[in-house]
């Protein structure tokens, strides 16, 4: 048995009276992968959040190198050795790269200069230590965060989801650079809800559900259908799309583009038919996004037409869109979507409040929320209750009731699984089944090519901000990464 | 041009002040002279103070507008010891004590209780104004002895002992802040939850910012006490909001985390000028408050225009280029 | 959160029923039903710019040039006045004042994209320089202000409405206005989904501006209306009218549950906070604190709201169970 760099002893943490960790051991070897998966509020980044002494454990040991972990905070953990990067790069944007990576250190910037350059180079990336953080991009910031383990010396370095934000190119670097982490003795954590991604880099596996450890084992030795069954029991595999998808050449055009260019994509071209779903995916940063809120006027259309129902169409507000029957779901819900603070009903009033009375009637809403409850199976107490104390795939579910209460003809969902656990993740394909069979045209945007391929009836593949190609159903996942890729190529060279 | 104005905000108003006494030289013969410049210095040395106690919790991404009442209150616990007969060390000890006090009881309710700044500072803003009434019975304290007077008075060299403090005070911060531990001020207002992450003290350093307003308030207000000579009910009523505007125009940002000395020092003196330029053109004083609205309304439009301007030319340019960086681009405009 | 709001509205109330028996213990006087009626008239200025305040607080902005705006709308009307024009003509131009000022307020805030705070403030002086330079022009000194007034018009300051004095009555038909406008209407949920949150708004579709210039403008309205009626109470327009009003104001807002952040807040917590403040500082004085004093108290008032606030919530964190056990 190696040496463990960090571990955690029937530990247990409670909020409120309410368990959330529930005698959890873990730990982390040197020269190890550990993946560590589960679902949303199965607990684990408040786990690795006591590990790294930002949260206090209610009950249970900490260790770090063999030490109790005392007291719990983030800097004494640092202190001994592990360093936690965090979902989002915790970025200054207004410092350097360098003092990003100094602060908190006990000597002043400068005299850490040539260590850093030299990290810089061994981990094989171009960064310049002067630059304005704020200019940083997504993937850089994270080296950013790895730097600063690295400068402090951790020897266990835990990466709570790293590769939601990046794009495959990026992510394939990613793990090229944990492998030789791994070689060098480090210990290394790794979060993710993409079982491919912890397959491919992982030594061990560790699954939470509601607080417990329900599986741990090696990556060699445990099979998909026993993660997936740990995770949520009963499911198996994600259950294919159950309708046929053919049958859509026939119908008329709803949506139609023609040469669209704006912020981020250039000379876009393709429609949407009736009742159809119609994938768009390439990956971050094709462009798809920008080209979505083009649509709905969050965004200044270059050039282009753009036809609705063969009448031209053109937003100049997410309003406009609206009222025309263009709805926009945006990716990122906490910042563009949800109302948090608000109750459920009002939400889901959100995108018609012009068609409510002057005088509210709340009892009418809140009778709407309740049919929308029961349609889309969203679990809560009340319609009173805050959005904010739902789980991530209920605040989709909300999200979506909202997009529906405007009964749009084109509805674009911008990575409506995004941070989903895969219990909800299947009831959204349903719902999005469903709203293609009631004669909604679904433009779905996502980055995985597997869920593009189960739900859609044809595929737009954009690459580099260009159209990279459009594949019919049945395409497999290779068909798409060969298009999104081999353009994304070309474009950078 | 455009972009030199945008980005370099202390070299940029540095040139207006020039070029506004320059103006106001030329239309009134016998402003531009080391006389005046010292009268500008004397007169803005109060602002100054309580501008640079500010900054540094500014920087922490909260606001204190409290100073006004710590000034008075440090003014009243001055003069009120000192004519009790206290020797003056010990009198000038008791008003920074006043406002380091005041300065704690901020730093309490914003770095240790979690209070909104700016509701938790308008409530001491009352609360020490308050305090200080009691004190005094609602009466002006007069009668101050003339070694305190002699600490506001312009001695060697046109400048007065307060002045040479001040100045030290402004060297002092100027390194402070460029050291180790003095960036962590302009980290936690850049990040608060990344400096938590890399276990900077973050409550200490929001607690601290606030005992140096405090501190740097209560040296306002021995300053005011000596330059005048009493101390009226209303002493430093209204400096905060002018404290926080010189601030703003130096470029400071209200958001945290970026600023600098100079800046400070150029709009305190700026601010100043504006006000001695008012006199020597023998406008009535009544038109002060309209006249420096105006200016710093007129430079908070340009300046954001210009800024809303530049980032839009910045994210065409970075469109053209083909990059791409969507949420990048988003975090951008959500600054703005 | 109803029931939360509830709760607080409920402990407001609680709070104001025992700062009157205290005070009723101190001095039996000030429970006399002619002076807690009639006292109203000095404070319930606070509250008329307080309760569009709320709106502007709830909707993610703040605006602290009101304090100027009132004295600027009492001299422009006066000014009017003094020039002959009639009564009406004046009400008008003080108004139309008052509402300019929140369009303004509203439209730098929305060029700049600076935070509201930083942008009242610069209007904050030059409202009172304006309103000072204005006054010189007609040669008023700024102790004794624009009088001359019609006496009708002084008449409205004392005169009373169902044994309601006139300030009250007026204060009362407003906030009851502006209570169903915030909580029973749409407008009233824009306000609070756009405090909310922002960038959701906009991405909804809600017209963002539109709702947040009309909550400066209610501002800028209600501010005249104080001055108008200040006006009429003194019997001369003054350039400082206002002044006394800028602290109380904030701390009924925020005291009546508006979060500073946004979002969250109701007018009656204004509108019981605006009686607890006003009563605080009267029975202050009727118990010999000197009016000065008292009126600085209301920060101390402030000051104790918000470590109460916040240090129970910071007790909750630390004895969680206990807590809960007991509630």
């Amino acid at each position: 048995m190696e040496f463990s760099l960090a571990e955690l002893n029937a530990v247990s943490k409670s909020y409120a009276n309410t368990p959330v960790i529930k005698g959890v051991d873990f730990s982390v070897r040197a020269g190890e992968i550990h993946a560590l998966l589960g679902g949303n509020g199965a607990g684990k980044s408040t786990l690795m959040k006591i590990l790294a002494g930002l949260v206090p454990a209610s009950g249970g040991q900490v260790r770090i190198g063999g030490q109790p972990l005392s007291p719990a905070t983030p800097a004494q953990a640092q202190a001994m050795g592990l360093y936690l990067v965090p979902q989002e790069a915790h970025i200054f944007p207004n410092q350097s790269v360098l003092e990003n990576v100094c602060v908190g250190l006990p000597k002043s910037a400068a005299e850490y200069r040539t260590r850093i350059t030299d990290l810089i180079a061994q981990l094989g990336v171009s960064l310049s230590v002067d630059v304005k953080a704020a200019t940083l991009e997504i993937a850089d910031r994270q080296i950013v965060e790895i730097l600063r383990g690295l400068v402090r010396d951790a020897k266990v370095l835990i990466l709570d989801e790293p590769t939601s934000a990046l794009t495959p190119v990026e992510v394939d670097t990613l793990f090229t650079r944990m492998r030789g982490l791994r070689n060098s003795g480090h210990g290394l954590v790794f979060i993710s809800h993409k079982l491919h991604e912890l397959r491919a880099v992982s030594d061990r596996i560790t699954v939470l559900r509601d607080g417990y450890v329900v599986h741990s084992a090696d990556m060699a030795d445990s099979a998909d259908a026993d993660i997936l069954s740990a995770m949520s029991p009963g499911v198996t595999t994600l259950s294919a799309r159950a309708g046929d998808k053919q049958g859509h050449a026939d119908k008329a055009a709803v949506l139609t583009l023609q040469n669209m260019s704006g912020e981020g994509f250039v000379d876009i071209s393709f429609d949407v038919k009736q009742g159809e779903v119609l994938g768009l995916t390439g990956v971050v940063g094709a462009g798809r996004t920008e080209l979505a809120e083009t649509l709905v006027g969050l965004r200044p259309r270059a050039a282009g037409n753009v036809t609705l129902d063969s009448v031209s169409f053109r937003a100049k507000s997410p309003f406009e869109a609206i009222k025309k029957g263009v709805v926009h779901l945006s990716e990122d819900r906490q910042q563009y979507g949800l109302f948090l603070e608000a109750p459920l009903f009002w939400n889901t009033s959100s995108l018609v409040y012009d068609r409510l009375p002057f005088f509210l009637r709340t009892r009418y809403e809140r009778k709407r929320f309740d049919t929308y409850r029961t349609a889309l199976g969203i679990k809560c107490e009340s319609p009173d209750q805050h959005v904010g104390s739902l789980s991530g795939g209920n605040q989709q579910k909300v999200l979506l009731s909202k997009c529906l209460a405007a009964e749009p003809k084109v509805l674009i969902l911008d990575e409506p699984t995004r941070g989903v656990d895969v219990g909800a993740r299947n009831d959204i394909y349903s719902i999005i089944e469903q709203l293609a069979e009631n004669g909604t045209s679904v433009i779905l945007i996502s980055s995985d090519f597997d869920e593009v391929v189960r739900l859609s009836d044809r595929i737009v593949v954009m690459a580099g901000g260009h159209l990279a190609g459009e594949l019919p159903s049945g395409a497999s996942t290779d068909e798409i990464a060969q298009l999104a890729f081999e353009a994304e190529e070309t474009a950078h060279a | 041009m455009l972009e030199w104005i945008a980005r370099d905000r202390v070299a940029t108003l540095f040139m207006v002040t020039v070029g506004v006494i320059l103006a106001v030289g030329a239309a009134s013969p016998g402003f531009l002279s080391l006389g005046t410049a010292s009268i500008v210095w004397s007169n803005g040395l109060v602002l100054m103070l309580v501008a640079l106690g500010i900054f540094p919790v500014i920087l922490t991404r909260n606001i204190d507008v409290s100073g006004g009442s710590v000034l008075g209150l440090s003014a009243v616990t001055l003069g009120l010891s000192v004519n009790a007969g206290f020797a003056m060390p010990i009198a000038i000890a008791m008003a920074m004590g006043a406002g380091i006090a005041a300065g704690a009881l901020n730093g309490f309710l914003v770095a240790v209780l979690g209070a909104p700044s700016i509701v938790a500072t308008l409530g001491t803003l009352g609360l020490f104004r308050g305090a200080m009434l009691i004190a005094t019975g609602g009466e002006w304290i007069e009668g101050l002895p003339e070694n305190l007077k002699a600490l506001g008075a312009r001695s060697f060299a046109g400048l007065s002992v307060m002045g040479v403090v001040t100045a030290s005070i402004i060297i002092l911060l100027w390194v402070f802040l460029r050291s180790r531990r003095g960036r962590w001020f302009m980290v936690v207002g850049d990040n608060r939850e990344a400096a938590r992450h890399l276990g900077l003290p973050v409550k200490r350093i929001e607690f601290l910012a606030f005992v140096w307003a405090g501190a740097a308030a209560s040296v306002a207000g021995i300053t005011f006490a000596s330059q005048i000579g009493f101390v009226p009910n209303q002493a430093g009523t209204g400096i905060e909001l002018r404290a926080i505007a010189a601030l703003v125009l130096g470029g400071v940002s209200l958001l945290g985390g970026v600023g600098s000395v100079a800046g400070v020092v150029i709009g305190v003196i700026f601010f100043t000028s504006i006000d001695t330029s008012l006199v020597f053109l023998k406008i009535p004083a009544y038109w002060n408050d309209l006249i420096g609205g105006a200016m710093l309304l007129t430079v908070l439009l340009i300046d954001g225009r210009l800024r809303i301007a530049l980032e839009a030319r910045d994210r065409a340019a970075r469109y053209r280029r083909g990059e791409q960086g969507g949420p990048d681009l988003k975090n951008a405009e959500d600054a703005a | 959160m109803k029931k939360y709001l509830m709760r607080w509205e409920v402990l407001l109330l609680g709070l104001l029923a025992i700062e009157l028996v205290v005070f009723g213990l101190i001095n039996p006087r000030f429970l006399y039903p002619s002076s807690l009626l009639y006292g109203t008239s000095d404070f319930v200025q606070v509250g008329i710019v307080a309760v569009p305040l709320t709106f502007v607080i709830i909707a993610g902005g703040i605006d602290v040039s009101f304090a100027s705006t009132v004295g600027l709308c009492a001299i422009t009307f006066g000014i009017a006045n003094f020039f002959g024009m009639p009564l009406a003509v004046s009400i008008l131009i003080g108004c139309a004042t008052g509402a300019l000022a929140g369009v303004l307020n509203a439209t730098i805030i929305q060029l700049t994209r600076l935070q509201p705070l930083v942008v009242t403030l610069g209007s904050l002086y030059m409202f009172s320089g304006a309103a000072t330079v204005l006054s010189g022009v007609v040669g008023a000194n700024g102790y004794e202000g624009i009088g001359g007034f019609p006496a009708g018009f002084t008449a409205l300051g004392y005169a009373s409405i169902f044994g309601l004095p006139m300030p009250l009555f007026v204060f009362l038909c407003f906030s009851a206005v502006l209570l169903v406008l915030l909580h029973a209407t749409r407008f009233g949920r824009l306000v609070f989904q756009i405090g909310q949150n922002e960038n959701a708004a906009r991405h909804s579709g809600m017209p963002v501006f539109r709702v947040q210039l009309i909550t400066y403008v209610m501002t800028g309205c209600a501010a005249a209306l104080a001055g108008l009626l200040l006006s009429a109470y003194f019997g001369s327009a003054r350039v400082d009218l206002g002044s006394a009003t800028l602290l109380p104001a904030i701390t009924a807002a925020v005291l009546g549950g508006a979060s500073i952040y946004g979002g969250k807040g109701s007018v009656l917590g204004t509108i019981i906070a605006t009686f607890i403040i006003g009563y605080l500082q009267q029975g202050l004085q009727m118990s010999g604190v000197p009016s000065q004093i008292s009126s600085a108290l209301s920060g101390a008032l402030l000051v104790l709201v918000v470590a109460l606030r916040h240090g129970v919530a910071l007790l909750r964190d630390f004895f969680p169970g206990r807590l809960r056990q007991s509630n």
